[in-house]
């Protein structure tokens, strides 16, 4: 019952799914995205799931006294301050705006403009004209980055257009003959789970 | 040890570092280097001249902090110029932090250009469910969204009333940096109710749009910070894009240096052997 | 003020029609007219000599408009006026139109055909593989690295860090990643190797909880499961991504596995793990990341193979079957390309049709 239960709602309910995309009265529509709805009323509650989970892990290392534990003090310290700003003054209080703009933006900015850092290394070390391939695609990859900078519109000014075919042309080819594959992948393997045939997922494989 | 094996085994440190000179050196001295504009940015560009005065334009924010950087100069510059043309805005945002960065840029701007909140402008705040929601919404606004971002009934304000479904948008200008965004729009906007949808997106997610752009699904695209820093230059506006696009230069063609230089590298490696 | 308005009848051709394909909520209205007019006002009744009243209005360049959240099986009248300088000008009355529902959505039927022989594909060919047994299958060099690179971190004494991608359950891509780490669990709990999942999202956390204790049990290890490895750490993309590398440089796993649904992170993870010194294994369906998980990584999985993963790992004819079944589906999408280039070549509108999807 364990393993049939989850594997029957799954059968039925996607192929439920499936079939109300091609039903366009309202029964079905309105069906389907009470399914949707249900969905994301489950996963509301699993924030609290998620933040509890947090919680425990990082009391527990601070009692302890794991390595590094001083970290989880200032993980639990701001999770604290930004729920109290977020409950007592709302949003959009002057507190919580402050520690958005001052924290949050600034610390997430910081991450991701460690790409362009990451970018030089790896194409340092990686991008070499190791095969005839390799070496087309080197030989885009320049063109682009000189095309997207005006100093690459002084240097030659069809630069631009010359990126704009690559990006419109061959890159938009090679990307719909991957997205093909990968939809094709999607169907098989949504059908393997539909049939349960696939439960590894929910944690049943096959006995050993 | 020559000089190519010591260049093979180079500390990531030193790259790192030179970097860092190439973004910061140019923003201490600028270089105003001139932008050229591509097609892409000017559809959007001539999108907004395109509509009359009056006429409503929805802006979704659907970043966070992380694409800021990239996206937030193009939110500006792209409000600015909707002001000025003395269309309407009605903003939300798909992503939580994405609607508090929009409401800073649309507040900073709205003041400048003595726009009154409610009937020239209007922001409905974060609005969750990404897919199921946008189904909803396009049918009928009120389904979804009673109240703005500070808790005052949409009904209340004339903005508010005059939208009542997508019907009433002239366009959809999403600024993306992921999942749910730019292709939620196109499908749950466009392609439903014809409503035209422009985008902006980090340079990254930039080329994945271009199958929609050559199908007329997507009407404009603002890529990455260079995209920002065209239509400042279209809407004559020196901000934050322009300015990032001296450092960007620099960074660029030092990457073209490394990866000459590591095929340098390579070539010698391969004569060795 | 006064202003002649000028009444001329029938010199915009105007129909009105149910709207194909729909909930029966709807109505789609469609003029041509030589005027150039600054633009329409549309107007509705429920009879034809009733009270029309105004229901929107659309510039002058439109030509179409859809009467929408109207009630099934009622019927409606339409008229609309077009509009310049002072001068209306008036359709002809459009009706009775009935919304009417419908049960199938016939735009789509081009894609229910394929749905169909692609399901019926992979159907045939899993049916046939149980009863064949081994099918053959093309080697895929980065899962078979997967168990030699969890057999270098038991050798190192490290353990292995499994990231399963940022997005949550209803990814597909992250029910994949979940199928490849019930294998991945069932090796480093048999080698009693520790197996980090930190993750971006609560409810995938609970799904790999699941996935890695029943992992286990299956070979015979609960006692190796625990909890506190496989842990939410943010849904913040960027945080998540300094949590992880935290992770990275300070308990150096000597394998990462980046699978599932990667965005701008990617290559922030890769470099970071490459920096470690660790074997790095990556596989997403996401195109324009799979750049950077080739040129930072070890051994990448190319969008499908990613899908295909777990039916590989298991080497269950019936999975494997499914996978032949797929690339009797390439077969059919090469053919149907090939067939809609010549299509526009020789303008076959007939085939050019048939893929008008909604």
């Amino acid at each position: 019952m364990k393993v049939i239960l989850p594997l029957a709602i799954v059968f039925i309910c996607g192929f439920y799914m499936l079939i109300t995309f091609f039903i366009p009265a309202k029964f079905a529509q309105d069906s389907s995205q009470l399914l949707q709805l249900w969905y994301q009323g489950v996963a509301a509650f699993f924030v609290f799931i998620g933040i509890f989970n947090l919680i425990k892990i990082n009391v527990d290392r601070i009692q302890r006294r794991l390595k590094d534990w001083e970290y989880s003090i200032i993980l639990l310290s701001f999770l604290g301050v930004m729920l109290v700003a977020g409950f007592v003054g709302g949003r959009d209080s002057r507190v919580f705006l402050y520690l958005f703009e001052n924290f949050q933006v600034p610390l997430g900015a910081t991450m991701f403009s460690l790409l362009a850092f990451f970018v030089a290394s790896a194409s340092f070390r990686a991008f070499r004209a190791k095969t005839p391939e390799a070496t087309l695609l080197l030989i885009a990859a320049v063109i682009v980055m000189l095309g997207r900078i005006p100093i690459g519109y002084l240097i030659w000014d069809k630069f631009p257009d010359l990126i704009e075919w690559i990006m419109r042309i061959p890159n938009t080819a090679a990307k719909r003959g991957i997205l093909f594959g990968i939809d094709l992948g999607l169907l098989s393997m949504a059908l393997r789970v539909l049939l349960g045939i696939e439960r590894s997922y929910m944690g049943g494989g096959v006995e050993k | 040890m020559n000089i190519f094996e010591r260049l093979s085994q180079l500390d990531r440190r030193i790259i790192f570092l030179l970097v860092a000179i190439a973004v910061i050196v140019p923003m201490i001295v600028p270089l105003n280097l001139p932008v050229d504009i591509t097609k892409p940015v000017k559809n959007v560009y001539d999108k907004i001249e395109s509509l009359p005065e009056g006429s409503v334009v929805l802006v979704s924010t659907d970043y966070d902090p992380g694409s800021e950087a990239e996206l937030y100069p193009a939110t500006e510059a792209f409000i600015e110029h909707c002001f000025r043309r003395n269309l309407k805005i009605y903003m939300m945002g798909l992503w939580p932090a994405g609607s508090e960065l929009g409401n800073i840029a649309l507040n900073k701007i709205a003041k400048y250009y003595n726009k009154k909140y409610g009937e020239d402008f209007i922001n409905v705040g974060y609005r969750p469910g990404g897919a199921v929601m946008l189904l909803s919404l396009g049918r009928n606004f009120s389904d979804v969204i009673k109240v703005d971002y500070q808790g005052i009934p949409v009904d209340s304000l004339p903005l508010g009333r005059r939208v009542k479904s997508a019907r009433d948008l002239s366009m959809v200008m999403t600024f993306s940096a992921g999942d749910p965004g730019i292709i939620h729009w196109i499908i749950y906007f466009h392609a439903r109710y014809g409503v035209p949808v422009c985008g902006a997106t980090t340079a990254i997610m930039a080329p994945q749009q271009y199958p929609y752009l050559s199908s007329g699904q997507l009407v404009g695209l603002l890529g990455g910070l260079k995209g920002a820093a065209e239509y400042e230059t279209l809407v004559e506006r020196r901000g934050r894009g322009l300015r990032g696009m001296d450092s960007q230069s620099i960074v660029h063609l030092l990457l073209v240096g490394f990866i000459g230089l590591g095929n340098v590298i390579l070539l010698y490696q391969r004569r060795k052997k | 003020m006064l202003f002649i308005s000028l009444i001329i009848l029938s010199s915009i051709d105007f129909k009105a029609f149910d709207t194909p394909n729909d909930d029966g909520t709807s109505i789609t209205l469609m003029w041509q007219s030589d005027e150039n007019f600054q633009l329409f006002e549309i107007y509705r009744s429920e009879t034809a000599d009733g009270f029309f009243e105004k229901i929107g209005e659309v510039e002058g360049v439109e030509c179409t408009y859809r009467d929408v959240n109207l009630k099934p099986g009622s019927s409606y009248y339409y008229k609309i006026l077009g509009k310049k300088e002072g001068i209306t000008v008036s359709s002809q009355v459009e009706g009775p139109v009935k919304a009417i529902v419908q049960y199938f959505n016939l735009s789509r039927l081009p894609m229910a055909v394929c749905i169909i022989i692609l399901f019926s594909a992979i159907i045939y060919y899993i049916t046939r593989a149980k009863k064949r047994g081994k099918l053959f299958i093309r080697k895929i060099p980065a899962l078979n690295a997967i168990e030699e690179a969890i057999g270098r971190a038991t050798e190192m004494g490290k353990p292995v860090l499994y990231v399963p991608g940022i997005m949550d359950i209803d990814d597909p891509q992250t029910i994949a990643s979940m199928s490849i780490l019930s294998r991945v669990a069932e090796k480093t709990a048999e080698y009693g190797t520790p197996l980090y999942v930190p993750t971006s999202r609560s409810m995938a956390m609970t799904m790999a909880q699941q996935v890695v204790k029943e992992s286990a049990t299956r070979v015979g290890r609960p006692d190796w499961y625990n909890p506190d490895n496989i842990r939410y750490i943010t849904d913040d993309q960027f945080a998540y991504v300094s949590a992880v590398d935290g992770i990275m440089v300070r308990e150096k796993p000597a394998t990462n596995l980046y699978l599932g649904t990667f965005y701008a992170e990617s290559l922030i993870l890769a470099e970071t793990g490459h920096s470690t010194g660790a074997v790095q294994i990556a596989g997403t369906a996401m195109p324009d990341q799979l750049p950077f998980f080739v040129a930072a990584c070890d051994y990448t999985l190319l969008g499908e193979e990613l899908y295909a993963a777990s039916a590989y790992l298991s080497q269950e004819p019936v999975q494997l079957g499914s996978l032949k079944g797929q690339d009797f589906g390439k077969l059919i999408f090469i053919t149907v390309i090939v067939i809609g280039v010549l299509s526009q070549l020789f303008k076959w509108q007939f085939f050019i049709n048939l893929f008008n999807v909604e």
